[in-house]
């Protein structure tokens, strides 16, 4: 063996080197022509169409099942094909979940479900066991109560995250913009998931799980006979109703610029996007220039010129990039970023300043070079990937492409000019007819007036609907703090607050904390000594990842991975302004800033809105303006690093000892939800604060 | 943070991979010694460059460690004729993507590019090997960059220094004593002349191998290898060139009695100045010394057990077998019973000490496979209450049942099936090509292995697997280590 190596080696006889300049740097050679192979196309009996790309490097296969259905108005059931998608591996009629994926492992494969498709890779020998479970997955998904209670519960903790997210709120804010009354339009929310059940997504599954107009993508180490043959074994008694195809078409932008602002109250940053639906689908001619073009602006890598303008020039962000999402159904574009909030109106002037030049003059070579140079390297990398190739030879047959278009999408990228750069861009984009979509905080409202074609700025909520006004509150600040006071005590009288209060000297309380990421309980217990000592821990698994105290003076926090840190001045003097089981019973006196805000409609109830700060976080309280109690508190502590925003809401409120304390505490943090039960509260519990040091 | 520590301990369980698949190649040493590995792939229009020097932590002195990992990071600094930052810059903008990364036995650099910027990429490693810039100011920047590194990956992770404390009482003489990542006191105490020395003895062509796979034309490829690697000098010829690069020509001339102005860098084995020839002649025929260490001889030969306080909440046990080197026939029977103990979910130690009888909140074994020796090791978080010494009971029960009596068909069908799996998946990536192609010229016999490893793991019978438990799993010769929380230390 070792011998034929050798005697294939080619021995380079070193005699002379030429003379090499090392300084020069060597050029591209031409751009290389793509071997990807034509693909097969055939229909089944029962109407799926079937691409088959042969690729025999190794001897692996991938089947992927793709529906032909378009995108359909969902309504009041918005987010139905988001959670049906997530429960198709869930189980069928004859594997549990459990058995499904036992069974996937043993033969090393994987197998994956969406809204629209289901995949299956392995090897080429274990295909006939992997199809086996592909199959069973597609005809016989059952859908299990316990499962589709599980990922709805995942879904309104997501749903909960949004709340705090400017991102997703940024997100939700410009599908409603750019696509009124279309399917890419609707906005999952908590009363949409709430309409959400078992037989509206057995429904859905029907609806678009159907041969007809359906794809079977077929990649790997298999020839066409082999493939028509299993397409036909496991798939030919498939059923179905015939979906609804029809395409949505695409919408052009809007006539003037609007402002759509959403509110996020201690934001320091907010998220602009300048963005607006572009009329091309993804079999258009002008598609691949659009994309260059796009890339010169802020799309690439490096020296695009938005990073160059607001982040090199003026520094306005850590990065500012654009976008464009093309579909069969609805396109658009978008370019933002996340900006202080005092530049931010600077930074939406750039941004449409840049929109106008890239629609006036002709880009420089080297911006349209580096672009191409750089898309063709990201292009050919993401070809070694099997999956890659099926993904063309579907989207040839989909968008009616011509069948070498991937083959060739090199050259035609070599191709484009800067002067078809412009010509796209004087279609496509505008400055003057932009959805500009910002979350953030209240006071750069007015800064943003300017941008507005009619000066009037819409106002959404986290979901992307019309956001309600604050109405101004009907009391005093004071005036809610006592009233907040007297229901939670049980008291009528500031005599009776006192000397009930004068006998509560601690109190210790424990909270179950469940997160749909964690496998195992958390378990977060809370003291309080008089006057002012408070301990916190967080355990789970019988570790504690985290611990803190404050014993009135100095205090510190002790965690698992950073250890332990001593409080900051400004903590203590925070922690000083804000104690007791009830901290509103002070802040007349402990110097901590408040303001009643005013009426808000909080899930549904109108709701009393205190700000308050303690030097070290802002916070929001939410008082139900028919019963007092708290039923949230939004806290936002503004770092280097941005905010971080957690809020607690509590629900289930009970009586215990005379006082009034909620028995559900739901916290989220982080894009982290915690779902809390508290499982102990007791007055005057012996607590040594130490057990917290 | 489970996540973090169990993708922390993939990282270093690598063993080389392969398939059914056979993977044609070309090699051939280049004069100055350089190996070549070529593997051409015309499927998709692009090609992984790759570099692997013979160099890891076991070539590092003593009182010198971590140098071999913290050359990973310099040699991204730049070179005569590139800037700061801009080896990533180059890529970047070009359409390709690098990394490079450090073990015990090797230093490897890589891009995988568009195959039109082959000649970008060969460029690119050449100037690393041939002149990168080795001084203060890249020495300084990284130091920063690489504490960070180690205060992130080691210092701050529960546990993560288990490896460090087997390896360290494995060990006592041969280099595997230390870890990669070293001592930040030695590279704080390191001059620019000890990272100079060591770029100068281990960048040097006769301990590098160019391994390229991808979209490439074989007779173009060898073309452009002659011109930017043929043509960096031989032996020490090649630190006589860097001398000329960065020397005074006082300094110069006082080391090697010509001026410095008589010798040519662009024509630089062809001097037209006879004097400058002989002295390049000279220099290219003295063979730089590699100092290598001796292969580790030292035998583990009783039970070794000790108590480490760690900033953790949960005790953890390790245990520690010795395993032979990555090259023995053994280790390929060693590989799949570590896989029925270890391989996932449904394996027997999970299913045991995890999910059966909770004991542990985090259990596995994995084995350690070096050029010089190898290491089996089994690891266990305890859950909450349960003494150490239970665990070990459970582990010895566990490790009783593998030598007694052999693994069921059932479970040795399914090892078999996800290597199969696994081996076919790790040939799909030209970049993972390449290093397979070089980590077996290096490492295992020759390149030529790549196409028999898969064969050599389906030929292991259960009654291999037996046999090399009963020879490894050594109950009188192991390494125990107890880790217990800091807290009970002042107790």
């Amino acid at each position: 063996m070792r011998k034929i190596i050798l005697s294939t080696a080619f021995i380079i006889p070193v005699l002379a080197f030429g003379q090499l300049d090392r300084s020069i740097r060597p050029e591209a050679g031409p751009a290389p022509v793509i071997n990807i192979e034509d693909s097969e196309v055939f229909k089944t009996e029962n109407g799926i169409t079937v691409v088959l790309s042969e690729d025999h490097k190794l001897p692996k296969v991938s089947f992927q099942l793709v529906m032909g259905a378009s995108p359909q108005l969902e309504g009041e059931l918005a987010g139905l094909s988001e959670v049906a998608g997530s429960l198709i591996m869930s189980g069928t009629a004859n594997r549990s979940k459990d058995e499904l994926d036992n069974e996937v492992d043993y033969i090393g494969a994987s197998l994956n479900a969406s809204s629209g498709s289901i995949r299956l890779s392995c090897l080429s020998k274990h295909l006939d066991k992997g199809l086996d479970l592909m199959s069973d997955v597609l005809l016989n998904a059952n859908f299990p109560q316990s499962e589709v209670d599980r990922i709805i519960k995942q879904n309104e903790s997501g749903l909960l995250s949004t709340k705090s997210d400017p991102s997703s709120m940024a997100r939700n804010a410009k599908a409603r913009a750019n696509f009124p009354g279309h399917p890419y339009g609707e906005v999952m929310t908590e009363s949409t998931l709430a309409n959400i059940n078992r037989d509206a997504i057995v429904g859905y599954y029907n609806r678009v799980f159907t041969p007809k107009e359906s794809y079977l993508v077929i990649v790997g180490d298999i020839d066409k006979e082999k493939a028509t043959e299993m397409a036909e074994k496991y798939f030919g008694s498939w059923n179905g109703e015939t979906p609804d195809t029809k395409t949505l078409g695409t919408f052009g932008p809007s006539a003037g610029n609007r402002v759509i602002f959403v509110k996020k109250p201690g934001a320091v940053q907010s998220v602009v996007s300048v963005t607006f639906p572009i009329d091309i689908h993804p079999g258009h001619e002008d598609y691949l220039k659009l994309k260059v073009l796009n890339g010169v602006l802020g799309g690439g890598a490096f020296g695009n010129r938005l990073m160059q303008n607001l982040r090199e020039d003026k520094a306005y962000t850590y990065g500012c990039r654009s976008s464009i999402s093309v579909n069969e159904n609805g396109s658009s574009f978008s370019a933002g970023g996340n900006f202080r909030n005092e530049v931010t109106d600077s930074a939406i002037t750039e941004i449409l300043f840049e929109l106008e030049r890239i629609t006036s003059a002709v880009v420089e070579d080297d911006e349209i070079n580096l672009t191409k140079s750089s898309m063709a390297g990201g292009f050919a990398r993401s070809l070694e990937q099997a999956s890659t190739i099926a993904r063309f030879a579907l989207s040839i047959i989909k968008n009616d492409l011509p069948k070498d278009y991937y083959q060739t999408y090199l050259q035609k990228l070599d191709a484009i000019t800067k002067e078809d750069l412009l010509e796209v861009a004087k279609k496509y984009l505008t400055a003057s007819q932009c959805n500009i979509v910002v979350v953030g905080n209240e006071e750069i409202l007015e800064k943003l007036k300017v941008f507005d074609a009619d000066g009037k700025i819409e106002k959404l909520d986290a979901f992307g609907n019309e956001s309600k006004e604050i109405l101004p509150a009907d009391i005093s600040k004071d005036d809610l703090i006592s009233k907040y006071i007297f229901t939670v005590t049980n008291t009528a009288s500031e005599k009776a607050l006192q000397k009930k209060m004068k006998k509560v000297k601690s109190m210790e309380e424990v909270i179950e904390l469940n997160m749909d990421q964690v496998p195992f309980p958390m378990k977060l217990t809370r003291a309080w000594l008089k006057p002012n000592s408070v301990g916190e821990k967080m355990e789970g698994q019988g570790m504690v990842f985290q611990r803190s105290f404050f014993d009135g003076t100095s205090g510190a926090s002790i965690s698992m991975q950073l250890g332990k840190e001593e409080m900051s001045p400004e903590e203590v003097a925070a922690k000083q302004k804000s104690y007791g089981i009830f901290p509103e019973m002070n802040y007349a006196t402990s110097g901590i800033e408040y303001e009643l805000i005013g009426i808000e409609n909080r899930d549904g109830k109108d709701c009393y809105v205190l700000q308050v700060n303690d030097g070290q976080s802002e916070k929001y309280a939410y008082y139900n303006k028919s019963t007092f109690y708290k039923v949230a508190l939004v806290s936002i502590e503004a770092s280097e690093e941005g905010t971080q925003e957690t809020t607690m809401t509590f629900d289930d409120f009970e009586e215990m000892d005379g006082f009034i304390f909620p028995k559900t505490i739901n916290i989220s943090a982080g894009g982290a939800n915690f779902s809390g039960k508290v499982i102990s509260r007791e007055l005057n519990a012996k607590i040594d604060i130490s057990s917290f040091q | 943070m489970r996540h973090l520590f169990i993708a922390g301990l993939l990282s270093v369980v690598s063993f080389t991979s392969f398939s059914q698949r056979e993977i044609e190649f070309v090699e051939y040493d280049l004069d100055n010694g350089i190996h070549v590995i070529l593997h051409e792939e015309r499927a998709t229009p692009i090609v992984a460059v790759s570099v692997l020097y013979h160099v890891g932590s076991k070539n590092e002195k003593p009182e010198r460690t971590g140098f071999a990992h913290f050359f990973e990071h310099l040699l991204f600094e730049g070179s005569e004729n590139i800037g700061r930052g801009e080896y990533s810059e180059l890529v970047e903008k070009n359409g390709g993507t690098l990394n490079a990364n450090t073990s015990h036995d090797r230093t490897f650099y890589y891009e995988i590019l568009p195959s039109n910027q082959l000649e970008l990429g060969l460029w690119l490693e050449s100037e690393r090997l041939l002149h990168a810039k080795v001084d203060n100011e890249g020495i300084e920047t990284q130091r920063s960059v690489v504490k960070e590194e180690k205060r992130q990956r080691i210092d701050n992770q529960p546990y993560a220094t288990f490896i460090g404390e087997t390896f360290k009482r494995m060990f006592t003489e041969h280099p595997y004593n230390w870890q990669p990542i070293g001592s930040m006191e030695h590279l704080d105490a390191a001059q620019e002349e000890d990272y100079i020395n060591f770029y100068r003895t281990f960048y040097v062509p006769a301990n590098a191998t160019l391994s390229i796979a991808g979209d490439i034309d074989i007779e173009q490829t060898k073309k452009w290898i002659d011109k930017y690697f043929a043509s960096i000098p031989k032996g020490e010829a090649i630190n006589l060139y860097r001398d000329i690069e960065t020397m005074s020509a006082a300094d110069f001339e006082s080391k090697y009695g010509v001026a410095k102005d008589k010798f040519s860098t662009q024509n630089f084995m062809k001097q037209k100045d006879a004097s400058a020839g002989k002295v390049v002649r000279k220099y290219a025929a003295t063979a730089v010394d590699i100092p290598r260490p001796e292969k580790a001889t030292e035998r583990l030969d009783r039970v070794i057990e000790d108590v480490i306080y760690d900033n953790i909440q949960l005790p953890g046990l390790f245990m520690a077998y010795q395993f032979p080197e990555q090259t023995n026939e053994d280790m390929y029977a060693l590989q799949m019973m570590n896989d029925v103990l270890s391989g996932g979910a449904s394996s027997r130690i999970n299913k045991s000490l995890v999910e059966k009888k909770q004991m542990a909140t985090f259990a596995f074994s994995f084995s350690y496979g070096l050029e010089h020796a190898g290491l089996g090791i089994f690891a266990a978080i305890a859950a909450k209450d349960v003494p150490l010494e239970d665990i070990q009971t459970e582990f010895d029960a566990q490790i009783d049942l593998i030598k007694n009596e052999l693994v069921s068909q059932e479970e040795f069908e399914k090892i078999r099936n996800q290597y199969e799996n696994d081996f076919v998946s790790s040939n799909s990536s030209v970049a993972g090509i390449a290093e397979n192609l070089a980590d077996n010229h290096v490492y295992n016999g020759g390149a030529k292995n790549v196409n028999s490893e898969l064969e050599k793991y389906l030929n292991v019978t259960r009654e291999d697997i037996q046999r090399v438990a009963k020879k490894y799993l050594t109950q009188d010769a192991r390494i125990i280590l107890k880790y217990l929380p800091k807290e009970e230390d002042n107790q």
